[in-house]
């Protein structure tokens, strides 16, 4: 009989080792989807492996990846604000969406200024269009009690189809145009380019220093600490002093910060207009969640996994184009990640032992 | 005569050095309700184990019907006829009441069948229930009629009530006794665990009296004096007559008008003033609002009405525990692990747990993790906490040096006002010491303490003031001395009405 026995002493070293052995899980089921889904199975596994030496321009393929990893970073450490303290957001899609639409508006109603300096406005725009669409469950649960988790995901649905509404409705572009989408940005207030022939822009900079403040955030301060006692122990967290219901409206706020600044970095960077959701939306915010939880909610974990993910993206991409695989290898590659990680987890804090059945201890 | 439906005889089990049951004699006849009386960790508990078969009996030998029998596990000891309605319930708030008895016989008899037997034996013996309500909809009456008719779909000859009426109104409990009797009247043997001996005085008859692991006492409560029986379940204690009376100081703390409700328990407190260098006692039998009373005077739960807490002269009932603490409150919980401390964290981020407004810890949001780590040596140097270094998690430290750590974490900020609850629970005898001292030398150097415990010896030790908690009220406090073992009983056990 397998059975688990509590950890007396937990180390880095135990939990690198059950990382360790996630990684390998992970890489040998990824192994086992590819010969499924390919009929050229070891030039797949090969091309996805190194996909950025294959082509002549390896700094391109490395700045989708980058160009990725710094949104699903950015998104994931915000929600893993609220993770931390037992607080499911799963919501950040929508927040993604509006912090997109809030950063359009702020430029409309600006008067559709050709000016470069507008552009941190419509950065602030999405931050808070983010934060307010954070704030309806975060109001529910604190008011109601409802749950956040249901609420938080069935506003993503009101916030894409709202963003369909404004692309087809009100702020109609184009007619011509193959898809329902707005007027576009003046080129001034978009993100620059910062390597020119890649995808690496300013706005990507603006995303790891959200990131990195928020991780210092999160590491050094009371607040980072309020939410590690939240997560523990809630009677603890009264005792502290610290209310449950702020922590709540914080998680929730930092958040949709998060969501609604990658929204508005991604609006003025990558499209540069709005869209109907399903040509606009990436699925960044759902991506975010399983990110959050593969590096343990833990900054630089979260880093890692965001670089780990978009690689895999990057690489699905890839390989779909040169030897035909569908890329939903990609999701399937993330699902398998997320199982063994979380599988390998409990060994973090438990121990595994082989016992014959008849010694079962019995009390 | 005829045998014993249950004999238990000479009965001994030992935790390490601690003694809970020590030759214990005890039996049951049939058709009889038998009260099992003692104090908070007498031995009543580990007794009622052994004989479900949760524990085994270091020596001594268990007789059902005249034969011995060893019941090495529960199944057994409901295989030959012993069933048990715990204190705590445990059943499923979602499922029926039908679902939740179903599973308790392994859905041995299920749906319409099993509703079918559910109605026929609630009728028998006036259990009301509706088989098909949701448990959360139930009272506490209502699901203690569940476990109980649970118990008797096994068809148990003896059947033990450990508490039944703790969570019951007056009239709910008037209705569980017409039960029992019927029970006993059908033949069925009885044990019934209670602190309360009104009840038992009308309901049982006969009674084993536990105290220290030991019986001191077997006889029919109806023909003894209540007096008489508390006497017995608290022992003839010295009440030490030699403490000093001190001069004590300003009030510190007053009580006033606090009504509060929390799940079944309610608290009505009118009478309570602490003056600076008294060490205040709360006695009471566990769960007659101990931790309500913690709560409100902590501010881990607040009170509308703001007067009715003062601390030094402010009045403080609807302001949490931050506030409390700067006018000079410090408090240490109950639960050491989960409520006094994070288990997971490190002893430095568990004295940031209660220095949260405490501005030497933190500087712009930042943690001063350097002043946490000075802090932490202090008190594990002056409190002598037996740590394996300053990262260590919580959870890591035995029972004993814990309860120090965050007894000494209040400490070492010289309240003015300590409110403690159990100081010394499940505390090696040497730590337990060490906290008593420290306390009255807190108490001596001008600072008030209330102390709450169910421990009545460590009360009678370091009190100057002692009033019981019962039933959400509190007597009014008398000096320890004032104060003998047979008033002392009556008020536990709630035999008079609480002034």
């Amino acid at each position: 009989m397998i059975h688990l026995e509590p950890r007396k002493h937990t180390s880095a070293w135990t939990n690198l080792r059950a990382i360790m052995l996630a990684l390998l899980i992970t890489a040998l089921l990824s192994v086992l989807v590819l010969f499924v889904m390919s009929d050229r199975p070891t030039d797949a596994i090969w091309q996805m492996m190194t996909f950025p030496w294959q082509g002549r321009r390896m700094e391109v393929q490395w700045g989708l990846v980058l160009q990725q990893t710094a949104y699903l970073a950015c998104i994931a450490i915000g929600l893993s604000v609220g993770y931390r303290a037992n607080i499911w957001n799963i919501g950040a899609e929508g927040q993604f969406a509006f912090g997109s639409i809030g950063a359009y508006a702020a430029y409309l109603i600006l008067g559709s200024p050709d000016s470069a300096y507008v552009f941190p406005v419509l950065i602030l725009a999405g931050i808070l269009a983010g934060c307010f669409w954070a704030m309806i469950p975060a109001f529910l649960r604190v008011t109601c009690n409802t749950n956040e988790l249901l609420t938080s995901l069935m506003l993503v649905y009101v916030a894409s189809h709202f963003l369909t509404y404004l692309c087809i409705g009100p702020l109609k572009g184009d007619p011509k145009a193959g898809q329902a989408e707005t007027y576009p940005l003046a080129e001034s207030v978009r993100a620059t380019k910062l390597i020119s022939g890649t995808e690496l822009h300013t706005g990507l900079l603006i995303l790891m220093a959200a990131f990195f403040l928020l991780a210092a955030i999160l590491l050094f301060t009371l607040l980072g600490y309020r939410l590690k006692v939240a997560q523990h122990t809630p009677r603890a967290e009264r005792f502290a002093g610290f209310s449950p219901k702020n922590t709540v409206w914080l998680s929730f706020a930092l958040s949709g910060a998060m969501a609604g600044l990658a929204g508005a970095v991604y609006l003025t960077a990558e499209t540069g207009k709005l869209i109907q959701a399903e040509n606009y939306l990436e699925n960044f915010g759902f991506a975010a969640i399983v990110i959050a939880f593969l590096g343990r909610l833990h900054p630089l974990g979260i880093l890692l996994a965001a670089l780990l993910i978009s690689y895999v993206n990057v690489g699905a991409s890839y390989i779909q184009a040169s030897l035909r695989v569908d890329d939903s290898v990609a999701d399937l590659i993330e699902v398998v990640a997320l199982f063994a990680f979380l599988g390998c987890a409990v060994l973090d804090n438990y121990q595994v032992r082989f016992t014959s059945s008849r010694k079962a201890v019995t009390t | 005569m005829d045998t014993p439906l249950l004999e238990v005889r000479n009965i001994s089990k030992a935790f390490g050095d601690v003694v809970a049951n020590n030759a214990v004699d005890f039996q049951v006849n049939t058709a009889q309700i038998h009260a099992l009386l003692g104090e908070n960790g007498a031995g009543k508990s580990t007794l009622m184990k052994i004989i479900c078969g949760l524990q085994q009996p270091d020596t001594g030998e268990i007789l059902w019907k005249g034969q011995p029998y060893t019941i090495s596990n529960p199944k057994t000891a409901r295989a030959i006829g012993i069933g048990m309605v715990h204190q705590h319930f445990a059943l499923f708030d979602g499922l029926s009441v039908t679902e939740n008895i179903a599973f308790s016989i392994d859905g041995a008899v299920q749906g319409k069948a099993l509703e079918q037997q559910i109605t026929q034996l609630a009728e028998r013996y006036g259990l009301s229930v509706e088989p098909r309500k949701a448990v959360f909809e139930l009272s506490a009456g209502e699901k203690q009629r569940i476990e109980i008719l649970r118990a008797l779909l096994l068809n148990p000859e003896l059947l033990i009530l450990d508490e039944p009426t703790s969570v019951l109104t007056p009239q709910e409990a008037e209705q569980l006794f017409e039960t029992v009797r019927k029970l006993a009247a059908n033949g069925h043997g009885i044990v019934f665990i209670s602190h309360k001996l009104k009840e038992v005085k009308t309901l049982c008859d006969a009674a084993t009296v536990l105290r220290g692991g030991s019986v001191v006492g077997a006889f029919d409560p109806r023909q003894q004096s209540t007096e008489a029986i508390a006497e017995l379940m608290l022992g003839s204690r010295d009440i030490t007559t030699t403490r000093q009376l001190r001069h004590f100081g300003d009030e510190r703390l007053a009580v006033k008008s606090l009504n509060l409700q929390d799940n079944d328990v309610s608290l009505n407190i009118d009478n309570m003033q602490v003056r600076a260098g008294e060490i205040y006692g709360i006695a009471g039998v566990a769960g007659n609002g101990q931790e309500l009373l913690y709560s409100a005077l902590s501010g881990e739960l607040t009170s509308r009405n703001n007067a009715s807490i003062v601390i030094n002269n402010t009045a403080v009932g609807s302001l949490g525990p931050n506030d409390r603490r700067a006018l000079g409150a410090m408090f240490v919980p109950e639960e050491r692990l989960g409520h006094a401390a994070v288990p997971q964290l490190d002893l430095n981020d568990n004295i940031l747990l209660t220095n949260i407004s405490n501005a030497a810890t933190s500087k712009n949001g930042i943690v001063n993790q350097r002043y946490l780590s000075t802090t932490t040596d202090q008190v594990t140097d002056q409190f002598d906490v037996r740590h394996a270094g300053n990262k260590v998690a919580a959870r890591n430290l035995s029972g004993g040096n814990l309860q120090k750590f965050v007894v000494g974490r209040e400490i070492i900020k010289k309240p003015t006002l300590l409110i403690i609850n159990q100081p010394t629970w499940g505390v090696d005898a040497i730590s337990a010491m060490r906290i008593r001292e420290a306390l009255q030398t807190l108490a001596a150097s001008g600072s008030s303490i209330v102390v709450i415990s169910q421990d009545l010896d460590e009360l009678l030790e370091i009190s100057d003031q002692l009033a019981v908690l019962h039933h959400g009220s509190l007597t009014d406090a008398r000096p320890v001395a004032e104060w003998n073992i047979e008033q002392l009983g009556l008020a536990m056990t709630g035999s008079t009405e609480a002034a």
